[in-house]
C-alpha cells in the first residue's frame, strides 16, 4: 500500500533480517564464558579465545566494534581478488545468484566492517550494479521472458527486473486493450487459484 | 501511476466533434461544454466525445496533427535527432489510441496514422532507454531531458527512481555511522 | 547458535510472499522462551559475576541475541498486518472463512478495528458527506457495465429497489458503481468486448 516502490530496509524489512543472516568467517579474540555452546566442536563451557567460527553478521558486525572488539572477520572470498577480476571481465555473465542471493545487500553490510578488504566492496558492488543494470532491464522489458528468469538474479536486481515487468505488463495490456476494464483484486486471484488446487489434490 | 491513470489525464485534451442533435450548454464543475447544435462543429472533451460517438450522437473530426505526412515529417525529425524532439501533442499516444479506436472511420487515414505513431513511439522509447541506461552508467544525480511526453514518462516510472535509489544506498554504504543494526531506531 | 528459531517464523513469511501463512503460536512461544532464557543468564551474570573484575562481554553478546529475537518477533508481527491491512481492500469488510482460519484472534479484532476506523474516515469526507474510497480503483469509462456472473451468488439489491438474482455464467448489465466491488472480489468478470 506504500507509495514508494523502492527497496529501503528498515527494522521490519524481512529481506534484511535474512541478508544479515549471511555468514561471516570469525576469530574470536577474547575469551568469553558460558557461551562455549556456540561452538560445536569443543567440550569447554567457556568460548575460547583463538576460535574460527562462522557468526551471522548481525552477531559478528556488533562483536566487532571499534572500541570493544570481541573478534575478528575475514571478507567473504567472493568479494575478494579472484571473484572480483571475474566481475571486472565480465559482470553481465556472471550468475550472480549461484554466488550469493544476497550479493549486494550482503556486501553493503560488510562495507561497514572496519577490515582493509572492505574498503574496495563498495567500489565493486557499484561496477557490478551499473554493468548489469542494462541487461536486468531489457530482461523486464522483454515480457516474451519467463517471469522464473528474475530467480537467477540477487535479490537487488530481482526487486528491480519484477517491478520494471510489472509495469511493462500494464503498458502493454494498456496498448492492446485500451483502460477501463476492472479486474479481480489479486490477493482474490491467488487465494482462488490456491483454493482450486487444494480441492484437485482432495480429488485425486 | 499506471496507463489507464495517464490516459485519463489524456482524455481532458480538446477534440472537435459534429454532434447530430441540439442541446444547450451544459455547466460542469471542470467548465462549461456546448452548445450543441446539429451539424456546427464544436470542441468537447475527449472523454465526452468518446462516450457521444459510442452512442452514434456525433462524429469525430480527426485532431490538426493528425495528418499522415505531417506525421511522417515528425517522425523522420525524430530519427534524425540525438534528443527527443517536440511532439505535435502532449498525449499523441492516447489520443490516437483512443480516437482512432472510437471512431476509425470518421478519422482519414486512420491505418497509416496508427502505424506511424506507433514507429515513433517505438523510436522515442529505444532512445529513452539508451538515455536511462547511460544515466545509470554515469555517477550524475540528476539528468534532464526536454520534450518527454507524461505516457513516455511513465514508461520508467518506477523503474528508475527505484533503480537510482539502489545506487544510491550502495554508493553511500561505506559511509554510514556504527551502530548495531538490530536495535530499533526511534 | 541464537535465533534461529526466530529466523524460521520470518522464512515461513517469505515463502508465503502471496498470501498469508497460519499464524505460528508456538513459534512465537519458542522464541519468546528463549529470550527468557537468555534474559535469566544475562541476570545470574550480572548477580554473581564469576571472575573479579567482572567480564560482561558474554552479557554483551547474549543481549545481542536478545534484541535479534525480539526483531524477528515484531517484524513477523508487523508484516503479517501489513498483509492483513492490505486485505481490507481487497477482499472488502468481511474476510473468507478461510483466510480468517489463518488469523490470529488479536489480528482479526485489529482487522475490525481498522475497517470500523476506515468506515468511519470515508462517511466523514466532504463534510459528513461521505466518499467509499474502495470504488474507482481504475478510471471508470462509462456508467454501465457489462459482467458475467462467476459463481452462483444468489439476490444483489440494486440502489434504485430493483432486485436481481445473480446465476453462475448469466450476462448483466449494471451500474459500474455497484458492481464494481464484485468484480473485484471474483463474483463477477468484466466483459470487455
Amino acid at each position: 500500500m506504500s507509495l514508494c516502490h523502492s527497496y529501503m530496509p528498515n527494522y521490519f524489512s524481512i529481506d534484511d533480517i535474512l541478508s544479515s543472516q549471511e555468514r561471516v568467517s570469525c576469530k574470536i579474540e577474547v575469551k568469553l564464558p558460558g557461551l562455549g555452546y556456540l561452538d560445536v566442536s569443543s567440550e569447554s563451557p567457556d568460548l575460547q579465545s583463538g576460535t574460527k567460527l562462522d557468526l551471522p553478521h548481525w552477531l559478528a558486525y556488533p562483536m566487532n566494534s571499534r572500541t570493544h572488539p570481541f573478534v575478528s572477520i575475514e571478507v567473504p572470498k567472493i568479494y575478494k581478488e579472484a571473484y572480483r577480476e571475474i566481475l571486472t571481465a565480465d559482470a553481465c555473465a556472471v550468475a550472480l545468484n549461484k554466488w550469493s542471493c544476497y550479493f549486494y545487500e550482503f556486501g553493503i553490510h560488510l562495507a561497514q566492517y572496519e577490515h582493509s578488504d572492505c574498503n574496495l566492496i563498495q567500489d565493486l558492488l557499484l561496477q557490478a550494479f551499473k554493468s548489469r543494470f542494462r541487461l536486468v532491464m531489457d530482461w523486464a522489458h522483454n515480457t516474451g521472458t519467463d517471469p522464473t528468469v528474475g530467480l537467477q538474479l540477487p535479490i537487488l536486481e530481482r526487486k528491480l527486473f519484477l517491478t520494471g515487468r510489472k509495469s511493462r505488463c500494464l503498458l502493454i495490456s494498456w496498448l492492446k486493450e485500451g483502460g477501463g476494464s476492472i479486474e479481480t483484486s489479486e490477493m482474490v486471484a491467488n487465494h482462488k487459484k490456491r483454493k482450486r488446487a487444494e480441492l484437485e489434490d482432495e480429488n485425486t | 501511476m499506471d496507463p489507464n491513470e495517464v490516459e485519463f489525464l489524456g482524455e481532458k485534451q480538446l477534440v472537435t466533434i459534429i454532434p447530430s442533435f441540439t442541446f444547450n450548454q451544459i455547466h460542469l464543475i471542470s467548465g462549461s461544454i456546448g452548445p450543441f447544435r446539429a451539424g456546427l462543429p464544436t470542441q468537447v472533451p475527449i472523454w465526452l466525445a468518446v462516450n457521444l460517438k459510442q452512442q452514434q450522437k456525433c462524429r469525430i473530426v480527426g485532431q490538426e496533427w493528425m495528418d499522415a505526412k505531417l506525421l511522417i515529417d515528425v517522425k523522420d525529425e525524430e530519427k534524425t535527432s540525438k534528443f527527443f524532439t517536440k511532439m505535435p501533442s502532449d498525449h499523441y499516444m492516447d489520443e490516437t489510441l483512443m480516437l482512432l479506436g472510437v471512431a476509425p472511420e470518421d478519422i482519414p487515414q486512420a491505418e497509416e496514422i496508427r502505424t506511424i505513431v506507433k514507429d515513433l513511439w517505438d523510436i522515442r522509447m529505444s532512445k529513452l532507454r539508451t538515455s536511462v541506461d547511460a544515466f545509470m552508467k554515469s555517477d550524475s544525480a540528476f539528468a534532464k531531458l526536454d520534450h518527454l511526453t507524461p505516457m513516455e514518462i511513465n514508461c520508467i516510472r518506477p523503474s528508475l527512481p527505484h533503480a537510482l535509489d539502489q545506487r544510491d544506498r550502495i554508493q553511500t554504504c561505506g559511509s554510514r555511522p556504527r551502530d548495531s543494526q538490530d536495535t530499533q531506531r526511534s | 547458535m541464537f535465533g534461529e528459531k526466530a529466523l524460521e517464523l520470518i522464512k515461513e513469511l517469505e515463502r508465503s510472499a502471496e498470501g498469508i501463512p497460519p499464524f505460528n503460536d508456538d513459534g512465537i512461544r519458542q522464541v519468546l522462551e528463549e529470550m527468557r532464557i537468555l534474559c535469566q543468564a544475562n541476570f545470574d551474570d550480572i548477580e554473581n559475576p564469576t571472575t573479579d573484575p567482572p567480564n560482561y562481554s558474554s552479557v554483551r553478546v547474549r543481549h545481542m541475541a536478545i534484541s535479534r529475537n525480539k526483531r524477528c518477533i515484531l517484524a513477523y508481527l508487523y508484516n503479517r498486518l501489513q498483509k492483513i491491512r492490505q486485505m481490507r481492500w481487497e477482499f472488502g469488510s468481511i474476510l473468507p472463512p478461510e483466510i480468517k482460519s489463518l488469523l490470529s484472534e488479536p489480528e482479526v479484532q485489529w482487522f475490525t478495528s481498522y475497517s470500523k476506523a476506515l468506515a468511519t474516515y470515508m462517511r466523514s469526507i466532504g463534510d459528513n458527506y461521505g466518499l467509499n474510497l474502495a470504488t474507482d480503483v481504475t478510471p471508470p469509462k462509462s456508467l454501465y457495465i457489462e459482467v458475467r456472473c462467476l459463481v452462483d451468488y444468489g439476490k444483489l439489491d440494486l440502489e434504485d429497489g430493483e432486485v436481481i438474482f445473480l446465476k453462475k455464467n448469466s450476462q448483466y448489465l449494471l451500474p459500474r458503481a455497484e458492481c464494481e466491488g464484485l468484480v473485484r472480489q471474483g463474483v463477477l468478470q468484466h466483459v470487455t468486448s
